[in-house]
């Protein structure tokens, strides 16, 4: 027979299992299968993403040929979990599985938008500019100071949390049209497989591989986003009145233009995406497919870009009548970006009467304040176009990545597989920052003389990984058993070049850096048990080793255990036509944390002073000092404990999960406190502190509409959070969250008993008629003196719930989907507003243009604000991500031959309270302006044939 | 293979504690790495800093001084008091929370731990292990316990209390015992009498090294205020260790601002000062010391920067002069012609308004120009070494030691007093007579001739003139026409995060 899928496309690789018999095969890559069967025994075929489809062999029938389709309920589907796979039904974790065909649509640069708000307890939080990476965490993140990025694995090979220097984020040189599908391990007893890197769970990404017949795939499409929102300042005319009213004797210095600085900086900016991919087999044999991908990206600040290059290809050859399986898949990645300057804080401050551009300004033809003797004034803002325009930061990456993988299944114990799995991934850049003389904020050679700034740096990042292991899979009786034993190695290097500013003669000179190799050894086993395939225990347990700590602390056991019951498949439930799926999930397991800056802490140490770091013993000689040395840093320990139960109502109609957990994370790797005089710092990496994080989540499918040319769907998810510190070094607080507006302040504190960086302030206190009294706080400790002490904690930037919602809906060719995000019960501090809205800062050396609030609070200094709760303002949001119409033309040339046409809006709107620009900010919540996101308008065709 | 996590140092700019001292030269580099201390934040560069809790240039150590010392009185106001621990400590109402204050407590305890490691690893047995000859060792050793002695000293003025290490205990997580004032200043005169022996004599080490002169010198300061410090007057040893300095073959420079410049390390100045704490715009960079004074002391309307040696609008206005110290030029026309007088009054009013950089009176005391008008290497940072301790100082205390009955001779006083006259008015036209050389006329001459060089909350202590009504000035104790302050605020708390990490410490009264 011959398996094809839901639109008459051959799918090698399907599962076709004989039931109750240790009989089975899988199809080739042209979908063909030959089987010996006999009468009444019953086929069951399963595949990734596809619902399971079971046939009974009549005696007669000689060709049995299916027709997979798609279905995200089954509960036989496959789901990749780390070394190896388990159908829905055995999983006894916290997994959620997002595939093709639930991906988020739209403009999508970069691979995590796909599943932004898609899975509960899962928050992506997009930066704004061209290509830029998102903060994604799972459950919140689970350490206070170490890294609290999930880790990543593309087909077995995991990624490296941090980016090379000139790229914009670990995953912006992935084609996101080459993924087909996520995992989310999102609770310790999925994630313990990973164990070493695993405490802020795991994202594991599965590109898309070769199959059947020849099909070729191009996707073009072109966008335009558009700035949505400023932030709200004086205009000319009400800043020349607040000047004629404060500063009268500053108003002839005042110019006769009307300029809108934050309009200037901004365009709309133009981007284009095509993809051609072709998924076919190789010589007739081999399944492969070939991608390739162009991005251009323009960014909405003037002059920001990334363009990118891919190109993959994927080979699935199968030797020895399918006992070794190898999977290869090779990337290369160019990045070739533009790096625009922050300038949002020179075009909120500068002066609106003052033209971008001057007749005969020394300084390129642009507007700068000058001196009397006219060379460019000194602590004033620079002209933020000319700033845009004259700095050139550019960057190109090449990035190499790929795995080959070899799954041997041994010719005398079929049951017995031996997998080996060899990663390897490299990252070159460079890039170079420079401006012309005639830019304003070159080196300063003498008196307004300025020589322009000249820099190069680069940076080579390896990422090795070699994992081997076997797993054996067998089924006696009612008895299902699967074990899982390896070891896995992982290495990391850095190397970066700076050559510090190379027209100042007092920079430091060029250096080198490299960065201790960090080495990751782990030896890991699972066992998968069931009974009936109704009761299943899932176990794990791996030791791991890692090079940043002394060799007594260096290894660490981490186990996990966990159990589903899948009621529904008893038999008092199995003929129910109101509950087509119910079971009961349990887990718990133990993570370790190590990825923390510091990584050879344990060591005795000297640092050697840099060029520019000597002391002169008559004449200059390089200092040695020791650094900061803990013998005794190890692992912070993550443990968690999750309860879940997943449901389907009215054949899958309706459908959903939920979960709750609890985690500590313990003995933290805290940057804390040392005695003075005991050590080479007063503060350094310890494990001291402990951190509690408890939610619920709960994701809902409903097929409202399932008829033959209506089809509408919905999902629904719902998390809800909640951060405690419960333990922190020597009961010190810990200030946080820097803030403009002097230097060295801190908005935000850890504090035991509190959310991690909870807002710090003072509380304001109001007159009668409500208006806030300048610089007038509660003594909160009544010791009459208002200072440090009387400081209190005023909320938290990290919201309490997060939902998402998605609609899909297909009438006859038409397709029309949105998405919806909202996030509930965080603050902003609003430090736009606390650090400039003040009418004081009319009177700086040039007077500077203030946000429109000050209208309304008439304050005058900012030291005597700039900690005030006054500037705390509810960030709650609910946004329409995207909005997508399309209109597909099928089988207009020969079946299998689709041509879709869409139209989108990216970031249609936002509702909210919050004053700002953007209440979406990621964990901190510190607002001091953000690369604003845009509206983007979206046109697209994809042509299939 | 698990050997692989025995990953070896790769960056060029870390060793191994074992491995890098296999020369002299290393010892050497070893103990300009204690001296660094003073003058840089961290060793990777002037934006980064070895203390934690604050900015790093705020954390500079003699930044740190500067705002303890001079901040806290009537010498000058910081403009931008939206900077941590700024206002608290301008406004005489600090708490343990304030931020300054750990960054100094931790600092001088950072040098005690450097000292005290430079002498655990140049014991003799290591040294012999290490095939490293002995020859300058007890020199170099020497050097070290006088660091240490310093910041003690420091602490021990500043909080009255320090926890005790030496290089005897473990490096890590040691808490070490609580000194009291009284132990703090045995132990800083012992460590001093026990260095001095070692060192060559005063004037005549390698310039910017420690030698007998600068060991007399916090001699001298920790017998000048004993008073204070013990309860015990020692004015006698005061006025001696005076006399050993001055007979050490010190010189006052013929210029009183060559002191402040930027080729101070060569002018003559280098004769005047005892101890510099090394500055330089190339090679020793660091936000804080005579960079952040020079590039604060622009004005932020006369953009005066050039004249100082840096860019136009420097920092923006950060110091400037509360009335009541530029009142000790002004009030009295003689003091136009003293050359010590380098305020800038022209469009200002001497009353401040906190805010407003451009009330109240500014000067130009510290430069990066040289004394032949070049400027330093580098526009941001100064070359202008910062003058711990100078020749000029030692005259006014012998004068003071004297007239509170520590002996010496009253002519001897009041020619040094008008040695320091002369040089300042250029002629014998300043000089005052026997009668007037009393103990209010000095505090005040202190202060004209020493503003700004971390002396004057500790004079204005020993005169009985920071605590309490005696004396007021513009926002003493917080108000802008300034109030008295309790008298535990001579003392500075020990930093919560100091006392939280150290069970051993306990805090001063009053907080």
């Amino acid at each position: 027979g011959t398996v094809v899928d839901d639109i008459g496309m051959p799918v090698p690789g399907v599962n076709i299992a004989v039931k109750n018999t240790t009989k089975g095969t899988t199809t080739d890559f042209d979908g063909n299968y030959s089987i010996v069967l006999e009468s009444g025994e019953t086929l069951a075929f399963s595949y990734v993403g596809y619902r399971t489809q079971e046939v009974t062999f009549d005696g007669n029938t000689t060709t049995i040929d299916i027709s997979l389709v798609e279905d995200a309920q089954s509960l036989n589907e496959v789901v990749v979990v780390g070394y190896g796979d388990q159908t829905v039904k055995s999983i006894s974790g916290s997994v959620a599985s997002v595939t093709e065909k639930d991906f988020n649509k739209g403009n999508i640069v970069t691979s995590e938008s796909l599943i932004q708000g898609r899975v509960p307890g899962l928050s992506v939080t997009k930066g704004g500019g061209p290509g830029s990476g998102s903060e994604i965490r799972i459950r919140g993140g689970s350490s206070l100071f170490a890294n609290n990025s999930p880790l990543i694995v593309l087909d077995g090979l995991p990624l490296d949390n941090n980016q090379a220097d000139g790229t914009r984020s670990v995953l912006s040189s992935i084609n996101p049209n080459d993924i087909e599908s996520f995992s989310v391990l999102k609770d310790a007893s999925a994630a313990a497989i990973y164990g070493i890197r695993g405490s802020n769970g795991v994202i594991i990404i599965n590109t898309k591989k070769g199959r059947g017949k020849l099909s070729v795939n191009l996707d073009v499409q072109q966008n335009v986003t558009t700035i949505d929102n400023t932030i709200d300042v004086l205009n000319a005319g009400q800043f020349r009145n607040l000047v004629r009213e404060n500063f009268p004797d500053r108003l002839a210095e005042l110019g006769n233009a009307n300029t809108n600085w934050q309009d200037e900086i901004y365009r709309n900016a133009k981007s284009s995406d095509i993809n051609l991919s072709a998924r076919g087999a190789l010589f007739g044999e081999i399944p492969a497919r070939l991608s390739l991908n162009r991005s251009d990206q323009q960014g909405l600040r003037r002059t920001s870009k990334f363009d990118r290059t891919t190109a993959s290809l994927s080979l699935n050859p199968r030797l020895f009548e399918d006992h070794l399986k190898i999977g290869l898949n090779a990337n290369y990645s160019n990045e070739d970006n533009r790096f625009a300057d922050g300038v949002e804080g020179s075009a909120i401050a500068f002066d609106p009467t003052q033209p971008v551009r001057s007749h005969g300004s020394p300084y390129g033809g642009f507007f700068e304040f000058q001196d009397n003797d006219s060379s460019a004034a000194s602590n004033v803002p620079r002209n933020p176009v000319a700033q845009l325009l004259q700095t050139n930061n550019v960057s190109n990456a090449d990035r190499f990545f790929g795995n080959l993988n070899l799954d041997y299944k041994f010719h005398f114990l079929p049951e017995l597989r031996l997998v080996t799995n060899l990663g390897y991934d490299r990252t070159e850049s460079g890039g170079s920052f420079s401006r012309p003389k005639e830019s304003a904020l070159g080196v300063n050679a003498e008196q307004g003389e300025f020589i322009g700034n000249e820099s190069r740096y680069s940076n080579k990042r390896t990422n090795t990984s070699a994992d081997a292991y076997l797993v054996y899979e067998n089924k006696l009786g009612d008895f299902g058993i699967k074990a899982t034993a390896g070891y896995s190695y992982q290495k990391f290097e850095n190397e970066q070049f700076t050559t510090n500013e190379l027209l100042d003669p007092n920079a430091q000179e060029p250096r080198t850096t490299i960065a201790d190799d960090v080495v990751l050894i782990g030896y890991f086993g699972r066992i998968n048990l069931d009974y009936k395939e109704k009761y299943f225990i899932n176990g794990s347990l791996r030791r791991d080793g890692v090079s940043k700590f002394a060799p007594e602390n260096r290894f660490e056991y981490f186990p996990s255990v966990s159990g589903a019951w899948q009621i529904s498949e008893e038999d008092f439930l199995k003929d129910s036509s109101v509950i087509s799926n119910l079971k009961v999930r349990a887990g718990w397991g133990k993570l370790g944390q190590q990825d923390v800056p510091s990584t050879s802490d344990y060591l005795r140490r000297y640092q050697t002073g840099l060029s520019n770091q000597q002391y002169r013993f008559g004449s200059p000689i390089t200092p040695f000092q020791p650094l900061y040395t803990n013998p005794n840093i190890s692992w912070e320990i993550l443990t968690e404990i999750n309860l879940g139960v997943d449901f389907a109502f009215f054949n899958d109609r309706f459908s959903g999960s939920v979960d709750v957990f609890q985690r500590t994370a313990d003995d933290l790797l805290s940057p804390a406190p040392v005695a003075d005089g005991a050590n080479f710092s007063n503060q350094g990496f310890q494990n001291i502190g402990q951190f509690d994080t408890k939610g619920i989540e709960v994701n809902l499918d409903y097929n409202i509409l399932r008829q033959d040319d209506l089809n509408w769907n919905v999902n629904y998810n719902f998390t809800a959070i909640d951060r405690e510190i419960t333990r922190l070094a020597f009961g010190q607080d810990i200030l946080a969250g820097g803030i403009a507006g002097g230097t060295g302040n801190n908005i935000q504190v850890l504090r035991e008993g509190t959310w991690p960086n909870s807002f710090f302030t003072y509380a304001q206190l109001y007159d009668q008629a409500g208006q806030p009294i300048e610089g007038a706080y509660a003594d909160i400790n009544g010791d009459g003196i208002v200072n440090e002490e009387d400081r209190y904690i005023s909320g938290n930037g990290q919201a309490d719930v997060l939902m998402g919602f998605q609609s899909n809906l297909t009438y006859k060719n038409f397709d029309f989907n949105f998405n919806l995000r909202a996030s509930f019960g965080n603050e902003i501090y609003n430090n736009v507003n606390s650090s400039r809205a003040q009418l004081g800062n009319l009177d700086l050396v040039s007077p500077n243009n203030l946000p429109t609030q000050v209208l309304e609070t008439g304050f005058a200094r900012t030291p005597d604000v700039i900690l005030s709760d006054f500037y705390l303002e509810d960030a709650s949001f609910l946004r329409m991500d995207n909005i997508t119409l399309g209109y597909t033309l099928r089988d207009f040339d020969r079946s299998s031959t689709s041509l879709r046409f869409w139209m989108g809006l990216q970031n249609a709107f936002v509702i909210t309270n919050y004053s700002g620009v953007d209440p979406e900010l990621g964990i901190g919540g510190i607002d001091n302006t953000i690369y604003p996101r845009g509206r983007t308008f979206l046109l697209g065709v994809n042509y299939n044939f | 293979c698990e050997s692989d996590l025995d990953v070896e140092l790769r960056d060029p700019n870390i060793t191994l504690a074992d491995e890098i001292f296999t020369s002299e030269e290393a010892y050497r580099q070893a103990l300009s790495g204690v001296y660094a201390n003073l003058s840089l934040t961290s060793l990777t560069g002037p934006g980064d800093s070895n203390i934690a809790g604050l900015d790093p240039g705020t954390g500079q150590y003699m930044r740190g001084l500067f705002n303890l010392q001079n901040l806290s009185t009537d010498e000058t106001i910081f403009t931008f008091e939206n900077d941590p621990g700024i206002r608290g400590v301008q406004r005489n109402s600090v708490s343990s929370e304030n931020v300054l204050l750990r960054g100094v407590f931790s600092r001088a305890m950072f040098s005690v731990a450097l000292s005290n490691e430079f002498l655990r690893q140049s014991t003799d047995q290591l040294l012999q292990s290490r095939g490293i000859p002995t020859g300058e060792f007890a020199k170099f050793r020497a050097e070290a316990k006088v660091l240490k002695a310093l910041s003690y000293y420091h602490l021990m003025d500043l909080f009255g209390k320090a926890p005790y290490y030496d290089e005897t205990m473990e490096v890590g997580f040691t808490q070490g015992e609580e000194l009291s004032r009284t132990e703090l200043f045995d132990l800083v005169e012992g460590l001093l009498l026990e260095a001095r022996e070692n060192l060559p004599v005063g004037n005549t080490s390698d310039y910017g090294r420690i030698d007998q002169g600068v060991a007399d010198m916090i001699l001298a300061k920790i017998y000048l205020n004993s008073e204070v410090y013990t309860g015990a007057p020692r004015y006698t040893e005061a006025l001696n260790k005076c006399e050993d300095i001055i007979n050490a073959g010190y010189s006052l420079v013929s210029d009183y601002q060559f002191n402040f410049l930027a080729d101070n390390n060569t002018n003559g100045a280098q004769n005047e000062i005892i101890f510099p704490i090394a500055n330089d715009g190339q090679t020793t960079q660091n936000f804080g010391g005579t960079t952040i004074i020079i590039q604060g002391q622009v004005g932020a309307q006369e953009q005066n920067g050039e004249s100082l040696g840096v860019n136009p609008g420097g920092f923006g206005g950060l110091f400037r002069l509360r009335p009541q110290f530029a009142q000790k030029f002004t009030q009295n026309s003689l003091f136009v012609n003293d050359g010590r007088n380098l305020i800038i009054s022209e469009n200002r009013p001497i009353e401040l308004e906190v805010t407003d950089p451009n009330t109240g009176f500014i000067t130009t005391k510290y430069s990066n120009r040289t004394s032949s008008g070049g400027f330093g290497a580098d526009r941001t940072f100064t070359d202008t070494d910062f003058p711990m301790f100078r020749l000029a100082d030692v005259y006014l205390m012998y004068a003071e030691a004297h007239l509170r009955g520590g002996g010496g001779d009253a002519g001897t006083a009041l020619n040094y007093v008008n040695a320091l006259r002369e040089r300042a008015f250029g002629d014998n036209s300043g000089n005052i007579n026997s009668a007037q050389l009393s103990l209010d006329f000095l505090i005040d001459e202190r202060a004209r001739e020493l503003y700004w060089e971390n002396h004057r909350r500790q004079d204005l202590i020993r005169f009985g003139l920071f605590t309490g009504n005696q004396y007021i000035w513009a926002f003493k104790g917080g108000p802008e026409t300034g109030t008295s302050i309790d008298g535990f605020r001579a003392l500075y708390p020990i930093p919560a995060a100091s006392l939280a990490t150290n069970q051993n410490l306990t805090q001063n009264p009053g907080y």
